[in-house]
């Protein structure tokens, strides 16, 4: 073998150089034309190459020697046998503050955890877990103090309470907290061999201790199995949230240079991870952090593995692991199941007393969805809150239809027309009970009253902790508002469901919403539409502008058709000036852009007539629109679309005061097979203009009397919200302010017409 | 630095260029001391979460043992050899002592944390590094060494060619051969 050695280094460093696979290929076919085996040996090399370039890469940068933790050892001087006084291998009996060690417990990336007997003020075990990373002992109990108000207020059944915090002689920190004698809740589903609505139900219960602890202000950060523990009360398991708080307290301000300080602790748990947490910009994390670890958690307990490998995760490094997290979408959990080998897959099924096939085909559908819409990359698709995750179970638990939805090739074009909202489709009470904590337990531990109060004292002597702990509230405060906020939203959301617009209405008054939210825009849509139903045109003119608001926050894509309806409710409410400032906006906002549905914009922004400086403005609009329409119509036979933009530009043209134009768009529009009667009204409406306009007052006549007596009998028979294919309310609402201003201009009578 | 650390450095350094064999096996324990104790020293000037640079530690151990007085190239080889084979030491020793704390130490253990992400920590993947280290040694120990001085010791391609007394391109060719093998021996073990 060493003698074919020096061969083989020749050949590996000359096709290593070659860069294509090709070219590889051939020189070696040629190279080793009769040594078949040395061809594997350098190609085996060969493969290996890139990914042994990454392993040392990665490998490398770990010959870096830190001041803290574990690796201080390592470079004391000092006799053998001193690695004891790390501080990890204290004993039983030990006392730490007024603990004193029994027996160690458990042990983890993040430290060791003992099971300790508290003296005074009651006798009492707790565990108490002693961090291991070196780190700056005084900022990490300056955070947990930071929060201990908070913590304490948490009381909720499935949480561990965290007790209280210190440092230990060595200069360590640690934690105290209740302790829990249970299983990791995946070791207990499995070894009961738990079915998935058991499993289910156990994870109905966790979010609610997580939804508890997000509207108390207080983000896990650290979820996973190892922090869920599962305890029998009179037989029936309880789970329990531990580590509340740790995570946040411990938490460090990761930059490159120290990033490999906090390597162990973040790779212990890199499945879990959110991508923005993974970024590490440590800045950003908010509850729905928590709501992706949710779905990762879910994800394991319903297919028994997570989302992604953690040993792949790390195989490729840091970054590779990052864009993973970031980028990769992945596989339902259904599909997961099907990927398993035969006798895994058995195994996985045979967990949950299921034959494989059918636990594939239930998770299939509502299940994927719930948990792929809690695994979303943006964190604005996931579920708001803790609850609402919950609540879509309890929904598939129920045979009701869930909030999530497949993410499918129409998926964008479907939230535009918004056919798919559960909110107008489902009936019936939602099943859970919202748990309203809005203000409410503010009761602290008076165990620990004592305890806090000497805590604060030796805080106050230190201006930077305070100083620290203040910004730290500020977060909190303003964590806790963003939570309530979107507490809110899903609240109103059920009550949208059920049809209580007026209580749905109360609840989000008042609101402001600073960040993007779809089940917001949804629920202030349906509020604004609520309104206009009813002919309350000034609140819906609110919630159209605080939607618009909220757009703008989000894409641009939703917020064409909310244009359509924000512009049309302000006319009808006579608010012309609110028109005009409408319109001005939209203009400078798509001013230089190109959007899809520009001939809604058009529509929107010529409801009225308008001036030479608008038209001008909106020119490229409808050039887009109609560059689109001779490209497009005949292509995808999409006529139903074609016929709206015709629409469109029938009006600009008419606006622009090109009456021959303005009526040939208009008749092209209604030669279009698909029939829809508020596009159709329109188009007459404006083709009445335009005949008029061109000194054809019979035609003209002609055409208004049809138009009208579509759009009269909609308004007769009663105004609903319509559907994308039988026109929206707003659709109709359009088509009658132009008939009033056609009758004014044909018939010399302005003429505005109500229902009933 | 004691004065008495730099001239024995200095005499032993001198002893090999005279042709000492034994005083190269003296290089290394003395360099191993003043590695760790630099690094202590350091330890104790920084901030907790201060890192230090295994290759940038080497270099200030030079300077602060030898200093400028030295800069035969025949004498900082020796050192660089002895040193990054030191750092080699130290990192692996510390990496086992870390895997021996975290198997528990005959302590009773619950199960409650992930055990399977053990498998590649850093400090895993040194072990792993040392023990492939071990047999590439044996079968080809010029290669063996370039990755020490190359891996352990933070070296440049530059310098350690000039070590060995080799081309660049030499050492270019023997360390990503050496690191193709290296890592199918180790992805064996996963």
């Amino acid at each position: 073998m060493t003698k074919t050695k020096p061969q083989e280094e020749a050949l590996f460093d000359a096709a290593r150089n070659l860069a294509s696979p090709a070219a590889r290929r051939a020189f070696l076919d040629q190279a080793c034309t009769d040594d078949p085996g040395l061809r594997a040996k350098v190609e085996a090399l060969l493969a290996a190459e890139a990914e042994a370039e990454k392993f040392f890469n990665d490998a490398a940068l770990s010959v870096v020697l830190t001041a803290s933790g574990s690796q201080e050892a390592a470079v004391k001087i000092g006799p053998p046998g001193a690695e004891a006084e790390d501080g990890i291998t204290e004993v039983s009996g030990t006392r730490i503050g007024r603990y004193k060690l029994l027996q160690r417990i458990g042990e983890g990336s993040g430290g060791v955890v003992y099971m300790a007997e508290q003296e005074e003020p009651v006798r009492r075990r707790v565990a108490l877990k002693i961090i291991k990373l070196g780190m700056d002992t005084r900022s990490v109990i300056a955070r947990f103090e930071a929060e201990r108000q908070a913590l304490a207020m948490m009381d909720h059944p499935n949480i561990a309470r965290v007790l209280d915090a210190g440092a230990t002689d060595t200069g360590r920190p640690y934690f105290v907290m209740e302790l829990v004698r249970g299983v990791k809740i995946t070791d207990y589903c499995d070894k009961n061999q738990l079915d998935t609505r058991r499993r289910l139900d156990l994870f109905i219960q966790i979010c609610q201790a997580i939804q508890h602890a997000h509207q108390k202000g207080i983000i896990h950060r650290d979820i996973k199995p190892s922090n869920i523990l599962v305890t029998l009360h009179d037989g029936v398991p309880v789970p329990k949230v531990i580590d509340f708080g740790i995570a946040k307290a411990t938490e460090m301000r990761l930059t490159d240079k120290t990033f490999f300080t906090a390597y162990e602790q973040i790779i212990g748990t890199p499945a879990y991870m959110s991508p923005e947490q993974a970024e590490m910009s440590g800045l950003d994390i908010d509850t729905r952090s928590d709501i992706y670890s949710l779905g990762v958690l879910l994800y394991e307990l319903l297919t028994g593995r997570t989302p992604f490998d953690p040993k792949k995760l790390l195989q490729h490094g840091l970054d590779e692991m990052r864009r993973t997290l970031r980028e990769q979408e992945p596989q339902r959990p259904s599909t997961m199941l099907t990927t398993l080998q035969g006798k895994e897959l058995t195994k996985t099924a045979e967990h949950r007393q299921a034959e494989p096939p059918k636990l594939i085909s239930l998770l299939r559908g509502d299940l994927d969805w719930i948990v792929m819409k809690a695994l979303e990359k943006d964190r604005r698709r996931r579920y708001e809150t803790a609850n609402g995750l919950a609540m879509d179970i309890n929904r598939y638990l129920n045979h009701e239809p869930v909030v999530a939805r497949p993410p499918s090739r129409f998926y964008r074009f479907q939230k535009l027309v918004r056919r798919n909202q559960v909110i107008f489709t489902a009936t019936g009470a939602v099943a859970v009970a919202l748990i309203i904590g809005l203000g409410t337990s503010t009761r602290l531990f008076f165990m620990e009253k004592a305890a806090r109060q000497r805590a604060v004292a030796a805080e106050r002597q230190q201006a930077r902790l305070r100083q620290e702990a203040e910004q730290a509230e500020a977060r909190e405060a303003e964590l806790r508002r963003q939570a309530e906020t979107r507490e809110k939203i899903t609240q109103a959301t059920v009550l949208v469901s059920q049809d209580k617009f007026d209580e749905a209405d109360a609840l989000i008054s008042g609101v402001s919403l600073t960040q993007p939210t779809v089940e917001g825009a949804a629920v202030v849509r349906s509020l604004g539409e609520w309104h206009a139903l009813q002919n309350q045109w000034q609140p819906a003119a609110d919630r159209f502008t605080l939607l618009l608001q909220i757009d703008q926050l989000d894409g641009w894509d939703i917020s064409t058709l909310d244009y359509l309806e924000c512009g049309s409710i302000l006319i009808e409410l006579g608010d012309m000036a609110g028109y005009e400032r409408f319109r001005q906006a939209i203009i400078a906002h798509v001013a230089d852009a190109v959007y899809p549905f520009t001939d809604r914009i058009i529509k929107i922004s010529l409801l009225r007539p308008a001036d030479e400086k608008m038209l001008k403005a909106l020119e490229p609009l409808a050039e887009e629109a109609g560059k689109s329409f001779a490209t497009n119509v005949n292509a995808d036979g999409d006529v139903f679309l074609a016929a709206w933009r015709s629409v469109s530009l029938g009006l600009m043209e008419y606006r622009r005061g090109d009456y021959t134009k303005a009526a040939a768009w208009c008749r092209r529009c209604l030669d279009y097979s698909e029939y829809n009667a508020p596009r159709a009204a329109t188009a007459r409406v404006i083709l009445a203009m335009a005949c008029q306009q061109l000194g054809q007052p019979d035609e003209a006549r002609s055409e208004l009397a049809q138009g009208r007596k579509i759009i009269e009998d909609k308004f007769q028979s009663g105004l609903n919200r319509g559907t994308g294919v039988q026109g929206f309310w707003f659709d109709w609402l359009f088509g009658r302010i132009l008939l009033g201003e056609a009758t004014a201009l044909i018939e010399g009578t302005p003429q505005v017409i109500h229902p009933q | 630095m004691p004065h008495e650390i730099t001239s024995e450095i200095t005499q032993v350094l001198q002893a090999i260029s005279s042709g000492d064999g034994r005083a190269s096996e003296e290089l290394l324990p003395l360099v191993y001391n003043e590695l760790r104790r630099l690094a202590a020293a350091r330890m104790a000037e920084e901030a907790a979460g201060q890192t230090l640079q295994a290759t940038a530690l080497v270099h200030e151990a030079w300077l602060r043992m030898v200093g400028d007085g030295d800069r035969t190239w025949q004498n900082r080889a020796h050192f660089f050899g002895a040193a990054a084979e030191a750092m080699r030491r130290i990192l692996v020793e510390n990496a086992r002592r870390k895997s021996r704390l975290k198997r528990g130490g005959g302590q009773i253990r619950l199960d409650i944390e992930e055990l399977d992400l053990v498998a590649t920590t850093p400090d895993d993947k040194i072990l792993l590094m040392d023990e492939a280290l071990e047999q590439l040694q044996a079968e080809d120990a010029e290669k063996a060494r370039i990755v020490v001085l190359k891996f352990f010791g933070g070296l440049t391609n530059q310098e350690v060619a000039e070590s060995l007394g080799v081309t660049e391109r030499t050492v270019e060719r023997q360390w990503a051969y050496a690191k193709a093998w290296l890592f199918q021996r180790i992805r064996a073990q996963f």
